[in-house]
């Protein structure tokens, strides 16, 4: 697989495209460098709200004659309001990847925020924080995303109910002016287009577009609060989520963390699955998983199972995660990397996995990394390098942990 | 260079789908069993679903942790699952640990039943019995299946319910076993760039020896029921609505049409979308398609505020009606046409995708589709076709209205 380039543009986008000759469609992302972390504090919300809103109107077509450009071209179109980017990301055949961007850079460009569709986008906002009410692992993440990452980091896409309603349509295009602008964006694409090809349309597009100077690319702190709490709230099942430090993805020890994981949770010989679901029949899941804020990183580990079960559960994940480092053998840590390479290989034959490790490499690395770079970063790590980060990270490490249902781990 | 599809079967009757792909490195592999909820009875709801779990518990040649082990040694990926009218079992691995990938896999469908896992595994189906009632929507949608199929076996949950897998007993799923996993039963699935003369032979190896049985018994078409049906539930906040109307079944010529239709009345882009999301009454109004080989559903849906319900069942309804009374233009049809081209192109690369388009193809077809058939069944859809499907199974009448939500009185 050929390299990707990786350019600077003269407009301020950031760029890296990725060569694929023999596929048949081409992936994009465009990463506007704002999300919940860019927003007033007393407008928890407002980055999704615009992320939402950006679309439904231009200068030139209205929100559903946009839409239908896109459809008239089959363009896929999707998008996302993350903590510190917001994305935009499309699938379309070759021939129609100008138009898309095209289409991308209008609205982008040029948002009208109709006030109608501002009232309506609030109005589902409203309703989206209700839905989460009713997705008792949603909400046990957002709760611990508060407590392990802190009021900046640990904000909620969705905002909460009572800044909602002090949002108006000047806030919208208040944060879009101050938020969306060329040097604020990282686009990456993967296909069968040549890099010059695509440099050209990028550039074409979003030339003059706000100002130019790389910006929003800061490292912003966790703020880690080691503490346990219980939500009550009326569930069949109990849901328990354990918060770790852990690294950021250009760190030396990532690929170590990522071996760790995979050893309790990667696949089906994993500890966690093993000795609480498989052994013990305990839960139906169990798992865990890592978030990334730029320059940083948490490991979660969560379960859900009915709350006379809850307290077992609990004590035997924390079993786990404190046996890993003494007793690990190296064959776990084996079929661990196994299942990462594998995993890698597969996503390798999915081009819109491609396009996001691309879009994921900007954002933490700066540039992109080679799929070979970070093969050997991982085939590098011994077990007992493992053995080192498990005692650092997890074993003796402080906790955040988050109980959400019917009844506390004490009572 | 091979043919795209090889089709084959073993001399015990085990039948064999293979897609050739260039240019991949993973390959997908799996077994189709042609058996689910609805070919249960009553007293076993549940057991298709349960026994899927007990197939990765072990067998003569390995316990469950080995299984388990022997799979994460060559980084397979295996899953499955389980609906109302089938279960398959796969996995996804480089293409040179393909031949390990199938023997565990074969392995795995000669089950040992291991009956000290058993009683293990079932907690952990009722747990799963128990996170699926915590979720709104999978409420909603076995209480849909319970009342439009009532009193045909597609009417229960796939998963069961607490009284019968609490009831269920090893000896009752080994008979379902040895009854319905058989190569009567049965067809391996692989896609990938692998050598088709070697997946036969590696086929022969793994699974010459089962021995053949009998076909499943035949299953009867539901009569699907309408009315209105609420479930009150205070503990959630939103309400659920759905109304349902039959429709083709996934081996019926209007199949294309039908998922064309449900795409321009709940798809991305959709009249639901304009008339209903971007109106702000729901966050979510879609309209989707519960298929199966001699039955469908189209199944208008949103999740909103309880005090909008009312409203909600009401422009659901004005937009079927609005759409079945037509004119549907051809731009509207074209746009759904280019987005689905997209897609498929898409999925096309991948041999997951492949191997779970080909699995669908196999059962309810007969026959495997290229991307290319699979793209020109879409373009043949137009305003003829959209008529011909309105005729034949309008979406204009009362069809059936299901609410559940913590509102105590009727939305309908």
């Amino acid at each position: 697989m050929a390299e990707a380039v990786h350019t600077q543009l003269s407009c301020g986008v950031e760029l890296a495209v990725l060569e694929l000759p023999l596929r048949r469609a081409v992936a994009s992302e465009i990463r506007v460098l704002t999300g919940v972390v860019n927003e007033p504090a007393d407008k928890l919300g407002l980055a999704h709200l615009v992320e939402q809103t950006v679309d439904k109107g231009t200068q030139d077509h209205t929100g559903r004659e946009l839409q239908d450009e896109f459809d008239k071209i089959g363009s896929g179109v999707h998008s996302w309001c993350g903590k510190q980017s917001s994305g935009f990301t499309s699938l379309c055949l070759p021939e129609y990847f100008a138009r898309n961007m095209e289409l991308h850079a209008e609205f982008l460009r040029t948002p009208t925020f109709p006030q109608e569709s501002c009232d309506v986008a609030i109005e589902l906002a409203r309703q989206e924080l209700l839905s989460l009410e009713d997705d008792a692992q949603g909400l046990a993440d957002k709760h611990i995303g508060k407590q392990a990452m802190g009021p900046l980091l640990g904000r909620h896409t969705f905002g909460e109910s009572e800044t909602l309603t002090t949002i108006t349509s000047d806030d919208f295009v208040s944060f879009w002016q101050s938020n969306y602008s060329a040097g604020k964006m990282q686009v990456s694409v993967a296909g069968p287009m040549s890099p010059s090809q695509v440099q050209d349309i990028i550039e074409a597009r979003f030339a003059g577009f706000g100002d130019k100077t790389p910006a929003n690319r800061d490292e912003i702190p966790v703020e880690f609060k080691p503490v346990t709490t219980h939500h009550n709230k009326e569930t069949e099942q109990e849901h328990i989520v354990i918060a770790l430090r852990g690294v950021a993805k250009s760190h030396d020890d990532y690929s170590t963390a990522r071996l760790l994981m995979g050893v309790l949770s990667g696949g089906m010989s994993a500890r966690l699955f093993t000795e609480v679901r498989e052994k013990l029949g305990l839960v139906y899941w169990v798992g865990g998983w890592q978030e990334h804020p730029r320059g940083d990183g948490l490991l979660y580990f969560g379960a859900s199972t009915t709350p006379e079960r809850c307290s077992k559960t609990y004590e035997t994940m924390l079993k786990e995660l404190a046996r890993v480092g003494v007793d690990l053998t190296q064959e776990e840590v084996e079929r661990a990397r196994t299942g990462i390479e594998v995993r890698f290989d597969i996503r390798g034959d999915v081009t819109r996995a491609l396009c996001g490790e691309l879009a994921d490499d900007l954002m933490h690395f700066g540039r992109p990394i080679s799929r070979e770079d970070k093969l050997d970063q991982l085939r590098k790590v011994t077990i007992d390098d493992v053995k080192r980060f498990s005692e650092s990270h997890v074993h003796n490490a402080p906790r955040s942990v988050v109980t959400l249902g019917p009844k506390s781990l004490e009572s | 260079m091979p043919d795209k599809f090889i089709i084959s079967k073993l001399s015990n009757g085990l039948n064999i789908a293979i897609e050739h792909m260039e240019g991949v490195k993973s390959v997908g592999a799996g077994f189709l069993v042609q058996t689910g909820a609805r070919d249960e009875t009553p007293d076993l709801a549940g057991v298709s679903h349960f026994l899927e779990h007990m197939c990765f518990k072990g067998t003569p040649n390995r316990s469950a942790a080995e299984i388990n082990i022997d799979f994460d040694r060559i980084g397979g990926n295996p899953n499955a699952f389980t609906s109302h009218d089938r279960t398959f079992y796969h996995g996804l691995a480089r293409t040179e640990d393909f031949p390990t990938q199938l023997e565990i896999l074969a392995d795995m469908m000669n089950s040992s039943l291991p009956p000290d896992e058993f009683d293990m595994e079932k907690n952990v189906v009722l747990e799963e019995i128990a996170m699926s009632n915590d979720r709104i929507e999978h409420v909603a949608f076995d209480l849909i299946v319970e009342s439009v199929f009532k009193g045909n076996s597609l009417a229960w949950p796939v998963l069961g319910y607490d009284r019968t897998v609490k009831a269920l007993t090893r000896d009752q799923m080994n008979h379902y076993f040895r009854s319905r996993y058989t190569p009567a039963n049965m067809v391996l699935v692989v896609a990938g760039a692998v050598d088709p003369d070697e997946v036969i032979a590696q086929a022969e190896k793994c699974c010459g020896h089962w021995v053949a049985g009998e076909p499943r018994p035949e299953r009867t078409k539901p009569v699907m029921g309408t009315g209105t049906i609420q479930k009150t539930i205070e503990r959630f906040n939103q309400q659920v609505v759905a109304i349902t109307f039959e429709g083709p079944g996934a081996s019926d010529p209007m199949h294309d049409t039908a998922e064309a239709a449900a795409s321009i009345l709940g798809g991305g882009n959709s009249r639901f979308y304009w008339n209903i999301e971007q109106t702000g009454l729901a966050p979510y109004a879609g309209a989707y398609r519960l298929d199966f080989g001699d039955c469908g559903l189209l199944i208008l849906m949103a999740q909103c505020d309880p005090q909008n319900t009312d409203r909600v069942v009401e422009a659901l309804r004005k937009e079927a009606k609005s759409f079945a009374a037509g004119p549907v233009s051809d731009e509207e049809i074209q746009r759904v046409k280019n987005k689905r081209r997209t897609s498929l192109a898409v999925e096309g690369e991948s041999p997951h995708h492949r191997l779970v388009q080909v699995m669908d193809d196999i059962d309810y077809r007969g026959r495997p589709r290229t991307v290319e058939d699979r793209i020109a069944a879409v373009n043949a859809v137009g305003q003829d076709s959209l008529r011909a499907y309105f005729d034949a199974f309008p979406v204009d009448g009362e069809g059936l209205l299901v609410s559940v939500g913590p509102l105590k009185s009727s939305a309908a």
